[in-house]
């Protein structure tokens, strides 16, 4: 019965068998396709086991001024590197210092005695051998440490009984392997590490670049190095770059790495530099190192070919500001040269555009003693932003306009002016008795007195003489509240860091130093303060932000022309004061008055400008704080001038800040400053336009250009 | 016993009629030499990259220990008449099912790993799986039924057809559930692919072969249909995300990072980089999980190549090739059944291995019959091969064969 097997089996079986077949077939075709076709592939693969990026530096960005003149520049240098793989052993790096050898010179001074001892080890094997006895290294053993622990302290040990006089073997000639070994081995892993780049010779460059393939990991490229164009000019604003060697600054470290910076990287320092890091630094071009599982290099691709930093265009003319540095040195000496003002060591000027806030000229500068006692200026002119003094009468406008919106005074205030004798206080009044004088009177020829009245009624007090004078000290809190809408006392919001408020004077009990404040002889402002104050009254009650950088733009690739804008930085007001337009023009008729009416303060250094200026002087009893430590807290005359020009019309404001200027005697400093860098100011600008006319019409009237520009200059 | 003493008496009769051959299949014992051979070379040259806490174990000598008990299994098996077994086959069947029914009871001495509640443990022996023993089960009794079918319908009706199927149904599915609930999808395609091998030669008619085939492709396109266009739906009622995975590994090994595509790239890495001839013996650049299991088709695609590779699925192909040999030769329905079962088994297993570590499938946890290491799924094959060579021992090949 079941022997009766039936036709249909062996075909089914036959259909299964070729099912098998079929199925077989497939695994085989497909282990083809596999192993076959994309074989390679996946060998190439499985031996890329490293594919690590390399990081190759790009030029920084430059810096240019308003005028488009470039600041700071980069120098291209020529350039030996060295990139070290994973599995570099000291061995390699000592075959490549004796071929590098021969080619380039090093100096040696860079060596240390550890590494002098590493060498000698390395290349007298068998001396080192002898130093720790087999006995000592069986003791060792039997220590139980690992292998490692093991290899460490013998090593440790022979490091230590390296003598003088063993490494006193060690020649001149390998001394000079030894300096550029000691380079080799200072770079990370997968990173170019500069080997030279000062004064890499054409000759040196031309021959490494010959020999590389015998020089495994060196390669000859361009090193940028910054230079600052106009040297010492702004110096301490623009900042300055970390060197290859000292790398990314360690605090940030992790902040670096993790923008995918180097350890070696050159990042901006400080001020402009630091402030716009990102802007500058560009991307790095991108090489892709693929390694075999040994850490050899196989292939580099170049994954991305990076960008070279953006470039920054500074609101500062570069001209005006040299031309006012070089003001300042030569009224600091001057008024050194006089004798009177030993303690005199600095003076700051800030011009700006009171519309727009874009900072002109940041000037400070130093008068500084070396090391072998000569005294020298330097560049201080972040000075302007993070040291602060008592400014003097310069404030009193400030103080007017508090006084009328405050409501004790009114347009056309008139106040008698005279020696105000408190009880138990020295006397206080103004360099003159005015008798009765209105506020334009008051700020034209500085009186105290219409000041101190003024601070009084604020603080609802009553002056009778010879009797104590109480006041409200809310009084204090009103008038700094006032004083900061014009940016006295409060940061100005200047896109550097490092800026201070200025100083509080903390006591705000004794009704005296209220009547101080109010003459700007109790609280400290700095010169940036002063400006932006200026430009607040001068632009009709805007406070702007000052600004020191105009726009960033793409690189530029032809090295002429800049690159096309990516940011323009607009114009911000911070804050609009509180006081009415008539107020303002009030004070503004006062400030006029200051300067173009017979018996202003500073009538006689600015009666003969054709610029029509307008400003504020300021003599403030200020108590030494300077560096000369015998001298502090000894009384001492702060000048200062803030003002704008034309009066009508400002287009620049400016402050003028020369602290410790005299013991007492009348010296005309900050006046002499300010009116040579008003007249640079004009200068500088009638050169501008009829350059531009020259440019545009030159045929026709190039010659009466000419006459106009000597008449603006005359 | 009545049926036995029948059995002899005919047996007699034969035997005079018999040309003299070998009984005992030489070829495919040899080819079982060759398999150890592979075998041992591939567990030895995986050993350095398994795991540390497995280097101490010698699986090259424990594997040959196992192919040494797995030749007593064939030999036992031997000794009994294959006829025997069409008797004690709901025997087997039952005591499969209770093997079964234990791990879902979850009785004293099963164990889980990954999830997976498959395994016995037996003090001495280590794990035991009783699924592998049930697929052995399901051959035999899946052939009985189809015999006893074909005996009282030797000429079916579509109906009749029908009825088979049913059957069939009936038995294979209460295991397959069971399967399915370990969850163990690998034994329960395995199974699958049992019944399937045997269905096509049961002489069930084509057009419901073809009918069976065409809804199945059907149904899976729907699915795919919906897992398109009603993702939510989809996820919600038929497949979870997770269970997705496996699918997304083995189709887009480089966009989803989960384990199986991990274990596919590392996979089709090694076999890559073999190329044609391999980097030769021992000489690994790749690591592979699992190495001396589910991915020693790995080892050896890598060391050997296409060559080697090819080879050693030749090897398997020559394999099936003499058990459908002897499944013709065979004169008994059922033997010949029980031989398909075999091929069925074994087929789809080689083809899955070696078909997931080249991406042809999804990845199973499958071992490579005879060559990966393991005790009881190799004890298993030979198991198989046993019944295989059992049904080979007792075919008489007649001088005049009627049927072809």
């Amino acid at each position: 019965m079941k022997k009766k097997k039936r036709a249909q089996v062996p075909f089914r079986l036959n259909i299964l068998f070729f099912v098998v077949f079929l199925l077989f077939s497939a695994l085989i075709l497909r282990l083809g396709v596999v192993q076959i076709v994309y074989g390679e592939q996946y060998r190439k693969e499985v031996e890329r086991t490293e594919n690590v990026t390399v990081s190759t530096p790009v030029p920084r960005g430059k810096i240019y001024d308003r005028y488009n003149r470039v600041i700071v520049d980069n120098v291209p240098l020529n350039a030996i590197t060295y990139t070290r793989t994973k599995t570099t052993t000291p061995e390699d790096t000592l075959k490549i210092a004796e071929r590098l050898a021969q080619y380039i010179d090093k100096p040696v001074d860079k060596i240390t005695e550890r590494d002098m001892k590493d060498y000698w080890i390395l290349t007298r094997k068998e001396k080192a051998e002898k130093k720790v006895s087999e006995a000592e290294k069986n003791a060792l053993k039997k220590k139980g440490l690992s292998d490692k622990e093991l290899d460490k302290k013998i090593y440790e040990l022979t490091l230590e009984r390296i003598t003088a006089d063993d490494l006193k073997e060690i020649t001149p000639k390998e001394m000079k392997v030894l300096a550029i070994k000691h380079e080799l081995d200072s770079g990370y892993a997968l990173t170019p590490q500069i080997v030279k780049n000062k004064n890499v010779t054409n000759q040196e460059y031309a021959v490494v670049s010959e020999h590389l393939e015998e020089l495994p990991g060196v390669d000859t490229t361009t090193d940028w190095e910054r230079r600052y164009v106009y040297g010492n000019t702004f110096r301490s604003v623009l900042g300055s770059v970390t060197s290859d060697e000292d790398g990314v600054p360690r605090e940030r470290l992790d902040y670096f790495l993790a923008r995918d910076y180097s350890r070696n990287d050159r990042v901006g320092k400080s001020y402009l530099e630091a402030q716009y890091e990102d802007v500058l630094h560009g991307k790095k071009a991108k090489v892709r190192n693929i390694t075999d599982k040994s850490g050899n290099i196989i292939d580099t691709e170049n994954v991305y070919a990076g960008e070279p930093g953006k470039d920054l265009v500074l609101t500062i003319d570069i001209e005006l500001q040299k031309r006012v540095e070089q003001i300042i040195q030569e009224e600091l000496q001057a008024t050194k040269r006089k004798g009177r003002s030993p303690l005199l060591d600095r003076a700051f000027v800030v011009m700006m555009n009171p519309k727009t806030g874009e900072v002109l000229t940041m000037a400070g500068v130093l008068l500084q003693k070396d090391g072998s006692g000569k005294a020298k200026f330097v560049d201080y002119s972040i000075g302007n932003i993070t040291s602060a003094y008592a400014m003097g009468s310069a404030v009193k406008g400030a103080t007017v306009l508090t006084g009328f919106q405050t409501g004790v005074l009114h347009l056309n205030t008139y106040i008698k002016d005279e020696p105000l004798y408190i009880k138990d206080t020295k006397p206080k009044k103004s360099w003159k008795n005015m008798g009765l004088i209105n506020e334009l009177t008051a700020l034209k020829q500085s009186s105290n007195v219409y000041m101190f009245k003024t601070a009084i009624a604020i603080g609802g007090g009553i002056y009778r003489p010879n009797e104590p004078l109480d006041i409200n000290p809310k009084a204090f809190t009103t008038i700094r509240r006032y004083f900061s809408q014009f940016g006295l006392g409060v940061k100005t919001g200047i896109d550097l860091s490092n800026e201070i408020n200025g100083f509080q004077g903390q006591n705000t009990s004794q009704p005296g130093l209220l009547l101080d404040l109010a003459i700007g002889q109790y609280d400290m402002y700095t010169p940036m303060q002063m400006a932006q104050y200026v430009s607040t009254i001068a632009n009709g009650g805007y406070r702007m932000k000052p600004q020191i950088v105009k726009e960033i733009r793409e690189p530029n690739n032809n090295g002429k022309e800049l690159g096309p804008i990516i940011r323009d930085f607009e114009p911000i007001v911070l804050n609009r004061i509180d006081m009415k337009t008539e107020y303002i023009n009030r004070v503004k008729e006062g400030f006029r008055r200051v300067m173009q009416e017979s018996g202003g303060t500073a009538y006689s250094y600015f009666a003969s400008a054709s610029y029509k200026p307008a400003g504020k002087t300021g003599t403030a009893q200020a108590f030494y704080d300077g560096p000369i430590k015998s001298r502090q807290n000894e009384s001492t005359y702060n000048l200062t001038l803030v003002g704008y020009a034309p009066y009508d019309n400002p287009e620049v404001s400016f402050a003028v800040v020369v602290p410790w200027a005299t013991q007492g005697e009348s010296d005309g400093i900050n006046n002499r400053i300010g009116r040579r860098i008003l007249d640079t100011y004009f200068e500088l600008k009638a050169q501008r336009t009829s350059k531009t006319k020259n440019r545009s019409s030159v045929d026709t009237d190039g010659g009466t250009t000419s006459t106009n520009l000597k008449k603006v200059s005359g | 016993m009545d049926m036995v003493s029948f059995y002899d008496t005919e047996w007699n009769i034969m035997e005079q009629d018999k040309l003299p051959q070998q009984k005992v299949d030489y070829n495919l014992l040899f080819i079982l030499f060759l398999m150890a051979i592979v075998s041992a070379i591939a567990i030895h040259s995986a050993q350095p990259s398994l795991p540390e806490k497995l280097q101490s174990v010698n699986f090259v000598v424990k594997q040959l220990q196992w192919y040494i008990i797995g030749a007593a299994v064939i030999v036992i098996t031997m000794i009994i008449d294959y006829d025997r077994f069409f008797h004690f086959a709901w025997y087997l069947y039952g005591f499969g099912m209770l093997l079964l029914l234990g791990l879902e009871l979850g009785l004293p001495g099963t164990v889980t790993i990954k999830g997976a509640t498959s395994w016995y443990s037996i003090p001495g022996a280590g794990n035991f799986q009783p699924s592998e023993l049930m697929k052995i089960f399901m051959i035999i009794v899946i052939s009985r039924i189809i015999v006893n079918h074909r005996e009282k319908y030797p000429e079916p009706t579509v109906e009749e057809d029908f009825k088979l199927l049913g059957k069939i149904a009936l038995a294979t599915a209460p295991p397959l559930l069971l399967l399915m609930r370990q969850p163990d999808l690998g034994m329960s395609m395995v199974f699958t692919a049992i019944v399937c091998s045997l269905v096509l030669v049961s002489g069930v008619r084509w057009r419901i072969i073809l009918g069976i085939i065409s809804s199945g492709l059907f149904a899976a396109g729907t699915l795919v249909f919906i897992f398109f266009q009603f993702p939510d739906f989809f996820h919600k009622y038929i497949l979870k995300e997770y269970q997705l995975d496996r699918f997304y590994g083995w189709l887009a090994p480089y966009e989803y990072s989960n384990e199986q595509g991990f274990q596919l790239i590392r996979s089709l890495l090694a076999i890559g980089s073999g190329e044609m001839y391999g980097k030769g013996y021992r000489n690994l650049d790749v690591y592979l999980p699992e190495a001396h299991t589910d991915f020693i088709f790995g080892i050896i695609a890598e060391q050997f190549g296409f060559i080697g590779a090819s080879i050693v699925v030749s090897l398997f192909f020559l394999l099936v090739y003499r058990m459908v040999h002897i499944a013709l030769e065979s004169h008994d329905l059922y033997g010949s059944y029980l031989c398909a079962g075999v091929i069925g088994m074994i087929t789809f297993q080689v083809f899955q291995n070696v078909g997931m570590t080249i991406g042809l499938l999804p990845i199973t946890g499958l071992p490579l019959p005879f060559v990966s290491y393991g005790g009881s799924s190799l004890a298993t094959y030979m198991l198989a091969i046993g019944i295989v060579l059992n049904v080979r021992y007792r075919t008489k090949k007649f001088m005049f064969s009627s049927d072809e």
